[in-house]
């Protein structure tokens, strides 16, 4: 099972692409700490997908045990792939309702101006690395004692 | 759907079954099979018989979508060989309570728990319940499970015991006679005993003991006689048996008695046996104001009290008085029986121990801990307990005991501090959880390192403990800080457990937090970093040594692991 070599040399196709990030997410390959897939599998384009981010604790937290905002919280969001993708990021919109830098308080939209990931988009980028980037902002600095508001609220 | 997943459980019979696999949040990885049609809190009822993450507390997410419990699993197009990820939730506020279906074997391990309390109850019971009572602090109590251990020492370490609640379990269990017969039908505890080294270790760790053994060698020969613990444990059983045994050796008594010379020879099997014993057993439970202070005091405590009425004469007089129902069936005591014959008498040894305390007999093996170090006093003698440990009998009922999450889900439920404390802390439940956690501290080299730990933390508590404060529900208060405390000493790593006990009026707290740090200090790098050690080799990082060094700086954190073992390349 080996990932699209990356390199330059070969430009994978976007069906390809976007099955085998399918598959890899069905099969739960990673660090497990993201899970994501497709709303509709008959949707030939592939375009609308869900993906979850299970809350991090970061580093210091864990030597000295204290919870974070986010531990344990499970995070769904609505990721949308056009057709230009994987040339151009998918948008990216929380679902659950969360408050951190890069999210837009009103729509849950994660703004690619605020999240480098979107802004500097590499092809060979993929939906994942898109939640796990967004997981460890979560435990950055500037957005983990955030307050966050109830868990199970909704954008 | 020809794939054999190497899943153990019994799934539902319904026809087509596939592996799925679950993905814990820590990493840990597992396969079920299932029904695809199942729903999906069917499916969350068979995820925690193959993990310690109950039903009520797991959160599913497959292809980014949080699982119902209403809906099926189809309805997600989950397919077979998928991945499920789980997280941890929180438990709903009202139930502290475990699924139903495991209440049976929760309650099998309680009345083990039992057993071991119920062994100086004062219950008039002269039934079954009775003579475990006179088993298991003698032969018991000592050994079951090295949770006695001499003197229950052990015991209140490992399971940080001295639970309040146990008195209720304990009233339940004389009230009972059937738990007291399923307890004896463990095979765990008939293993144990069979097993004439234990028998002899624990009757041999006593020097007064071993003299009179000396002197007597066919006493030495009865002790020593596995065949005569099994019939024991037969009768004990059986109470019909167990009244028909009584009655004979009554009878023998009786026709030993008039027999000429009879009288004289029971005086002298008196003098030469039974005061010694008598004096061997009852120092120790004067000293330890506890029967479990001494593996045999109840053993010989009964055979003591019986020797005592043979030489006042009496008859058929039981001293049970009041208590006794029926006092035709009352037996004569008999010395020379086995602790069978004498199983009733058991509570009197009980009663009769000048113990002058008001509260409830106290708790057998997992004494209270005020006690606990005066018995340690009486019981110093830690090689035995070494013995103990390591016989095989021992650590494979710790293990049976120990692997059953639910038995420490009882524990939990059962002590209103620990449910506070680990209500308020989940990473404590879940390490209290963690099967191979517990299987580790189940392991003999693990429980003697505790002892020894114990035996210090102990000397160093001894002059500040108070003798009166047992294990009152006053407590629960500080829990919460406890809690706290106590997971930073979990997590701080070693020795800070002796740090915070003499703050800590309350033993049972910091006997837990002692035994999780002595066990997560003691826990080989690899065992304990096991998880994070596959992922790092799935990673591509191959060299173990250095994984766990980077493990071990890191405390455990893969990520930050990454990052210095990535680091340590680049230069």
């Amino acid at each position: 099972m080996t990932i699209g070599s990356g390199g330059s040399s070969v430009v994978v196709p976007r069906n390809f692409r976007l099955l085998e990030e399918l598959e890899r997410g069905e099969k739960g390959i990673g660090d497990g700490s993201v899970s994501y897939g497709m709303d509709d599998s008959d949707d030939i384009y592939m375009r609308s997908w869900t993906g979850t981010i299970i809350g991090p604790h970061n580093v210091s937290a864990e030597l000295s045990l204290i919870s974070t905002v986010h531990e344990g919280r499970i995070y769904q969001l609505k990721l949308f792939c056009d057709k230009d993708y994987p040339e151009k990021p998918p948008s990216v919109r929380f679902h659950t309702r969360i408050n951190m830098t890069c999210v837009n308080p009103e729509t849950g939209v994660v703004e690619p101006k605020k999240f480098g990931m979107l802004t500097n988009w590499q092809r060979e980028f993929t939906m994942e690395d898109i939640l796990t980037q967004l997981r460890k902002e979560m435990a950055s600095p500037h957005n983990r004692k955030l307050v966050q508001p109830p868990e199970g609220t909704y954008f | 759907m020809g794939a054999e997943g190497d899943s153990s459980e019994t799934a539902a019979v319904a026809g087509e079954d596939v592996p799925v696999n679950i993905r814990c949040s820590n990493g840990s990885k597992f396969a079920v099979r299932t029904s695809l049609d199942s729903t999906v809190s069917a499916f969350k009822a068979l995820v925690a018989q193959n993990c310690d993450v109950p039903a009520d507390q797991q959160r599913l997410i497959y292809k980014g979508r949080i699982l119902k419990d209403d809906q099926t699993l189809v309805s997600y197009g989950l397919q077979a060989d998928h991945t499920i990820h789980m997280v941890r939730g929180f438990a709903p506020p009202a139930s502290t309570n475990t699924a139903g279906g495991a209440n049976s074997a929760a309650s099998d391990t309680a009345a083990a728990l039992a057993a071991r309390t119920a062994a100086p109850t004062e219950g008039g019971n002269i039934g079954s319940a009775g003579l475990g009572a006179s088993l298991f602090p003698g032969l018991g109590l000592g050994g079951l499970g090295g949770l006695g251990g001499p003197g229950g020492n052990a015991s209140s370490g490992l399971l940080g015991a001295g639970l309040p609640d146990f008195e209720q379990m304990q009233q339940q269990l004389t009230q009972n006679p059937n738990m007291m017969r399923e307890i004896m039908n463990m095979p765990a505890i008939q293993s144990l005993m069979n097993n004439p080294d234990l028998m002899r270790n624990l009757i041999m760790s006593n020097p007064q003991m071993r003299e009179i053994i000396d002197r007597n060698p066919e006493l030495a020969h009865i002790l020593n006689d596995p065949s005569i613990l099994r019939q024991t444990l037969e009768t004990a059983r059986n109470p019909e048996l167990m009244r028909e045994m009584m009655r004979n050796t009554d009878r023998a008594m009786s026709n030993i008695e008039s027999s000429p010379e009879g009288f004289n020879m029971l005086r002298r099997m008196y003098e030469n046996v039974q005061e010694p014993f008598l004096n061997a057993t009852t120092m120790a439970g004067d000293a330890g104001n506890n029967l479990g202070s001494n593996p045999l005091a109840a053993l010989l405590g009964n055979q003591a009290t019986a020797g005592g009425q043979q030489r006042d004469g009496s008859t058929n007089t039981s001293t049970t008085g009041s208590e006794s129902a029926t006092p035709n069936t009352n037996p004569l005591p008999n010395p020379w029986s086995n602790p069978a014959a004498g199983g009733t008498q058991t509570n009197n040894a009980a009663r009769t121990n000048p113990s002058g305390d008001a509260r409830p007999p106290p708790l057998g093996g997992l004494g209270s801990l005020p006690e606990l170090d005066r018995m340690l006093g009486g019981v110093p003698d830690a090689s035995m307990m070494t013995q103990l440990l390591q016989n095989p009998a021992v650590s494979q009922m710790m293990q049976s005991l120990l692997a059953n999450p639910q038995y420490m889900n009882q524990i939990f439920n059962l002590s209103p501090q620990l449910r506070a404390m680990s209500d308020s802390n989940p990473q404590l439940r879940e390490l209290m959880q963690n099967p191979d956690l517990l299987r580790q501290l189940a392991s003999p080299e693990m429980m003697q390192q505790m002892l020894t730990l114990q035996q210090s933390l102990l000397s160093a508590l001894r002059p500040q403990s108070n003798q009166d404060s047992i294990q009152t529900a006053g407590t629960g208060g500080n829990a919460n800080n406890l809690g706290l405390e106590m997971l930073m000493n979990m997590f701080g790593g070693l020795g800070a457990g002796g740090l915070t006990a003499p703050e800590n009026p309350n033993g049972e707290m910091h006997c837990i937090t002692f035994l999780l740090t002595a066990q997560l200090s003691a826990v080989p790098p690899e065992e304990l970093y096991a998880t994070q050690l596959t992922q790092l080799q799935e990673m591509g990082f191959f060299d173990t040594q250095e994984n766990i060094r980077a493990l071990q700086a890191t405390r455990g954190n893969v990520h930050a692991a990454v990052e210095r073992l990535l680091g340590n390349m680049g230069q």
